[in-house]
C-alpha cells in the first residue's frame, strides 16, 4: 500500500528523518512510537506530501505522492489544526469536506451518526467556529473529517492526546469498529503505549529519525515498556 | 467549487475576530477606503487640468512614475495569499486548481482597481477627444500593466519580502531613477511617453501586453505549483545569526540591559516589528517632502516643529503605541516571575529614548537645508525623550490588546484600540502648548528653545516620572493581563 525508500529530511545539517526502507501492507494497523523530536510528525507530513523530502520518496499504491493528487481521494488524515478551517463551524466544515467526496446531505448525516457518541453533543449543531473549540474538540472534528469518503488509509497523529478518558475509549472502539466493517489501513502515532498497542498489530519505534525497532506479534506492550523503561 | 472556496474567503473575512470585535475600527477603515477612492476618482477628473496647468508634461510621460509608485504601494500593502490554501492541501482537490484559485483570488484587491479609477475619467475625456476609440486601448494597456505589476509583486515578495535585500533593491531602483532624472542620464518620462504613444497609434500592440501578463501569470503558476508546501510558502522563520543579535554592550547594564536585550530580539525576530522598523526608516525621508519646499521652510516655521517631532519620534510613536501588546503572549510570564516592574518600565524607557537618539543622529544630514532645521530636530528629540515618551507609555497601558507578531504591520490594525486612535493628538500637539505663546509674541526661535527646555526638564525628573508610570502599571497589571488572554 505505502512504501518508503531512502527517505530523509534534513533541516540545516540536522537530519530529522532518515528511513532507508519501510513498507506498510494493505489492511495493516501501523503504530508509530517514539520520544519527542523522533520525527514522527515529519514522517507523516512527508507521506502526505506536506513537506518536500530532502531525499527519497514515498509511494502509495505504486505512485509517488509528490506533486500527485490522486491518493488524496483514498487517504484520510488529521495531523494538526492546520488541517482545519478555523473560521467555519464544524457543520460547515463537514459539509465542505463531504462535498469533496460527493456526499449528499443524507450521506453526510448518516456518516456523522457514527461519530455522535464521540462528539458527545458538543460539535454538531452548534454555532461555535472551529477556531474557538477546545483542543479535545478540535481533535474530534479533525478525526471525523479524516474518515470522510471511506478512505482506505487513515493517518492520525496522536489521536488520543487532549481527549478526555471517556472520549479516548470511545475513539478506540470507533477505530476498531471501522476496521471490522471494511478493509482499512491505519497509520497512528501515539505516546500512549496502551492505546497504540490495543489498536495496532505492528509497531515501529522511531528514534532520532531512524527506525530502531519494527515489531509484529507477541506481547507488544511488554516489549515497548521494556524499550522505554530507561 | 470555486464558489465554495470564495464563500470560505468571505467567511474568513466576516468571521475573523478582528471584524467582529473591532467593528468600529473596521467601519472607520472602510470609510477611509471609500474616501481615498473618492479622492482618486476626483483626481481622475481633474487630472487633465493638473497636468496641463501644473506639471506641463504629457500624462504618458508621467505614467512610468505612476507605475513606480504603484509598485511601492503594492509592495507594502499586498500580501502573498499562499496561506489561504493550507487547510485544503490534504483534501482531494487538485493542486493546479488551488494554485489557480489562489492566483485569481489575489486579484480581489483594492489596488487592482486603483489604476482604472484614476485613469478612466481621463481616458474618456482627454484621450478620447484626441485619439477616439483608441482611448479604450490606452486605458486597457494601463490596466494590463497594473495587473502585471500585481503578479510581479507576488513573486518578488515571495522571494524577498521582509528581507534587507528586498528593502535595498526597492530603494536602490527608486534611487537610480531619481538620480537618472536629476542628472539627465536618460529620460524616463520620454521613454514612457513614447511607449504609450506607440500603443495609441498601434492598438494591436495591446496583444503584446496581454501576452506579457499571461507569461507572468504562468511563471507565478508554475512557481507556486512547484512550491506548494506550507513550510516553503510561509516566510522562512529561520533563526540564522541569532547570536549576532545579542547586543553585548547592553549586558553591562545588569537586569535592565537584559530586558532591553530581550526587547531588541523581539523587534528583530518578528515580522510585524521588523516591518515597522523598515517603515520607520522610510519615514526618515519624510522631511524631504517639506524641507525641499520653501513654502514650508519659510512660510510656516511652526509646521517644521511638527515634522521634527514626527521624524525624531516616528519609531517611538509606532512602537510605543503597542508597548505592552508586543509582549502580550508572554505577559503572564512577566507577572509570574520574580521580576521588578520598575525595571521593565525603565528598560522600555531607555529603549525608546535610545531609538529616538538614533533617529536624531540619522536626521542630522537635514542640516543641508539649514541649521535651524537641525536645531528644531534637537528640540523635538529632547521633547520626545522628556515628555512624549511618558505620554506614550501611559497611554499604551489603556486597554492594550493582543498582537500576533508574525504578521506584517502593513495595513494591519490588530491591537489598535481607542488609545491608539487618540495617542497622536497629545504627542504631536503638546509641543505647541509651549511653542505657540512665544511664536504668537513674535519669537518663534524662543518657542523652539522652550520646547527643548521642557524636554530637558522631563529628562531631569525622569526618575519621578518613571516611578509614577511603574505605579500605574502595578495597578493596571491585572486588567492588562486579562485583556491579553482574550483573543
Amino acid at each position: 500500500m505505502i512504501s518508503i525508500s531512502s527517505l530523509s529530511k534534513t533541516y540545516g545539517t540536522e537530519p530529522v528523518v532518515n528511513v532507508s526502507s519501510l513498507s506498510i501492507r494493505k489492511g495493516e494497523s501501523f503504530g508509530l512510537v517514539g520520544n519527542n523530536g523522533a520525527g514522527k510528525t515529519t514522517l507523516f507530513r512527508m507521506i502526505l506530501d506536506l513537506i518536500r523530502p530532502t531525499e527519497g520518496s514515498v509511494t502509495i499504491e505504486g505512485k509517488s505522492v509528490q506533486g500527485n493528487d490522486e491518493w488524496k481521494h483514498y487517504v484520510g488524515s488529521y495531523l494538526d489544526e492546520g488541517f482545519l478551517i478555523p473560521y467555519l463551524t464544524p457543520d460547515e466544515y463537514f459539509k465542505f469536506v463531504g462535498k469533496l467526496h460527493s456526499y449528499s446531505d443524507a450521506d453526510l448525516s448518516q456518516f456523522l451518526q457514527k461519530f455522535e457518541e464521540l462528539f458527545n453533543g458538543e460539535i454538531t449543531g452548534k454555532k461555535k467556529h472551529i477556531g474557538d473549540l477546545s483542543k479535545g474538540n478540535l481533535k474530534k472534528v479533525g478525526i471525523a473529517a479524516a474518515f470522510m469518503g471511506n478512505p482506505q488509509v487513515v493517518i492520525l497523529d496522536e489521536p488520543f492526546e487532549n481527549l478526555d478518558p471517556t472520549s479516548q475509549i470511545r475513539l478506540k472502539r470507533l477505530l476498531q469498529l471501522e476496521r471490522e466493517t471494511r478493509a482499512i489501513t491505519y497509520l497512528i502515532s501515539s505516546h500512549d503505549l496502551n492505546h497504540v498497542t490495543e489498536i495496532c498489530g505492528r509497531i515501529v519505534i522511531l528514534e532520532k529519525g531512524k527506525v530502531v525497532k519494527d515489531m509484529e506479534g507477541g506481547d507488544l506492550l511488554a516489549q515497548l515498556e521494556e524499550y522505554f523503561k530507561a | 467549487m470555486i464558489a465554495t472556496l470564495l464563500s470560505h474567503g468571505w467567511k474568513k473575512f466576516k468571521r475573523s475576530v478582528a471584524f467582529e470585535k473591532e467593528l468600529a475600527t473596521n467601519i472607520f477603515l472602510g470609510l477611509i477606503a471609500i474616501m481615498v477612492f473618492g479622492y482618486a476618482i476626483a483626481l481622475g477628473f481633474f487630472l487633465e487640468k493638473i497636468i496641463t496647468n501644473g506639471l506641463n508634461q504629457p500624462l504618458n510621460g508621467l505614467l512610468f512614475y505612476y507605475f513606480g509608485f504603484e509598485f511601492m504601494l503594492r509592495y507594502f500593502m499586498q500580501s502573498t495569499p499562499a496561506l489561504d490554501v493550507q487547510p485544503y492541501l490534504h483534501l482531494p482537490i487538485s493542486r493546479r486548481y488551488l494554485v489557480h484559485y489562489m492566483l485569481i483570488k489575489s486579484l480581489l484587491h483594492l489596488l487592482n482597481f486603483l489604476a482604472l479609477v484614476l485613469f478612466a475619467p481621463f481616458a474618456f475625456t482627454a484621450v478620447a477627444t484626441q485619439a477616439g476609440a483608441s482611448a479604450g486601448v490606452w486605458l486597457l494597456s494601463i490596466y494590463l500593466i497594473s495587473l502585471c505589476l500585481h503578479y510581479l509583486v507576488l513573486i518578488f515578495k515571495k522571494g524577498l519580502d521582509d528581507t534587507i535585500i528586498g528593502f535595498l533593491v526597492l530603494t536602490g531602483v527608486l534611487g537610480v531613477f531619481a538620480l537618472a532624472d536629476y542628472y539627465n542620464w536618460f529620460n524616463v518620462s520620454k521613454i514612457s511617453a513614447a511607449g504609450f504613444q506607440f500603443i495609441l497609434s498601434n492598438p494591436l500592440a495591446i496583444v503584446g501586453l496581454l501576452a506579457l501578463l499571461l507569461a507572468i501569470y504562468y511563471f507565478n503558476f508554475t512557481y507556486f505549483l512547484r512550491n506548494m508546501y506550507s513550510e516553503e510558502l510561509t516566510p522562512n522563520k529561520s533563526s540564522k545569526d541569532s547570536a549576532s543579535q545579542n547586543l553585548a554592550f547592553l549586558q553591562s547594564f545588569g537586569m535592565l540591559g537584559e530586558w532591553a536585550n530581550l526587547e531588541v530580539k523581539l523587534i528583530l525576530r518578528n515580522k510585524r516589528t521588523r516591518s515597522l522598523l523598515m517603515l520607520s526608516a522610510f519615514f526618515l525621508f519624510y522631511g524631504l517632502i517639506f524641507y525641499t519646499n520653501k513654502t514650508y521652510t519659510e512660510g510656516l516655521p511652526g509646521f517644521l516643529l511638527f515634522v521634527a517631532i514626527f521624524i525624531t519620534g516616528i519609531f517611538m510613536i509606532n512602537y510605543g503605541q503597542f508597548l505592552f501588546s508586543w509582549q502580550s503572549n508572554h505577559f503572564d510570564f512577566t507577572l509570574t516571575r520574580p521580576v521588578s516592574l520598575a525595571q521593565v518600565v525603565e528598560s522600555k524607557y531607555w529603549l525608546l529614548c535610545g531609538i529616538t537618539v538614533i533617529c536624531f543622529v540619522l536626521s542630522i544630514p537635514y542640516v543641508y537645508f539649514g541649521w535651524h532645521i537641525l536645531f528644531t530636530h534637537l528640540a523635538a528629540a529632547l521633547f520626545n525623550m522628556g515628555v512624549n515618551v511618558f505620554v506614550i507609555m501611559n497611554l499604551a497601558m489603556w486597554n492594550p490588546k493582543k498582537i500576533d507578531l508574525t504578521k506584517s504591520s502593513m495595513m494591519n490594525h490588530q491591537g489598535v484600540g481607542a488609545a491608539q486612535w487618540v495617542m497622536g493628538i497629545p504627542v504631536l500637539l503638546s509641543p505647541y502648548l509651549f511653542y505657540l505663546p512665544f511664536s504668537i509674541a513674535g519669537y518663534p526661535t524662543r518657542g523652539v528653545v522652550a520646547v527643548g527646555l521642557v524636554g530637558i526638564i522631563g529628562l531631569v525628573f525622569r526618575t519621578k516620572l518613571l516611578s509614577l508610570t511603574t505605579k500605574r502599571l502595578q495597578e493596571r497589571r491585572y486588567a492588562i493581563a486579562a485583556g491579553f488572554r482574550k483573543d
